[in-house]
């Protein structure tokens, strides 16, 4: 543990480790002073971002998708699951978007929402957001 | 020229201007009425048409907006039951 936080805080100047440099980029928002608490935790810098949001978020966002594109409940959804092939347009995207704020009490920016496209993107961006607002 | 990326931010907008309303039923219909209005538009495809219903978005935004700020003036002074959590 002590040899990963002095690591991590080699991290913080921008020059670039080469070997690293590919988990490094995956979690942009990790080395951020603010979030150093859960930068904290070894699993963050070891495992993939696929990992990051708890599965009970996953349950619950699964649920809401499900719900919004009425899908009947035999339709397997997985985290990877993507919007698009669940036979989401955009305008039902905002849809699952704006129920996943309601639901989670979070707001969303412009820039996230766009990038959303699978069920584990939405769980991980929720996190996120739901670890900022009480530091906020 | 009206592309996408602002038909959905636009589509945002009403959205989270409705959410503001204090009265459930016109929060509700809001947001039906948004989603009714951009799905029925969804597949057109003459320039001057989605121009023309863009601009008619932008006009209710300024509405809702309008409405909000009225509401908020003088709130309904109940709770809807919708709203209340009975079990």
């Amino acid at each position: 543990m002590a040899s990963l936080s002095t690591s991590s805080l080699s991290f913080k100047a921008p020059s670039i480790q080469s070997t690293r440099t590919s988990q490094v980029l995956r979690k942009p928002l990790s080395f951020q002073p603010i979030s150093f608490g859960r930068f904290q935790s070894s699993k963050n810098l070891r495992l993939q971002i696929s990992c990051a949001a708890k599965p009970e978020t996953v349950q619950k966002v699964s649920d809401i998708v499900r719900e919004q594109l009425a899908l009947s409940a035999d339709t397997a959804l997985t985290a990877e699951s993507k919007f698009s092939a669940l036979g989401a347009d955009s305008l039902d995207t905002v849809e699952i978007v704006m129920a996943l704020e309601e639901k989670f009490n979070i707001s969303v920016e412009e820039a996230d929402a766009q990038n959303i496209t699978t069920i584990q993107e939405a769980a991980d961006l929720i996190e996120d957001l739901a670890q900022k607002k009480p530091a906020a | 020229m009206v592309d996408k990326g602002q038909v959905i931010r636009l589509c945002r907008s009403l959205l989270r201007a409705g959410r503001q309303l204090p009265d459930y039923n016109i929060r509700e219909y809001a947001k039906r009425r948004t989603f009714d209005g951009f799905r029925m538009n969804k597949n057109l495809t003459d320039h001057s048409k989605v121009e023309k219903a863009y601009a008619e978005g932008k006009k209710q935004l300024e509405v809702v907006e309008r409405v909000v700020k009225v509401y908020l003036a003088y709130p309904p002074k109940t709770k809807n039951i919708m709203e209340l959590k009975l079990h």
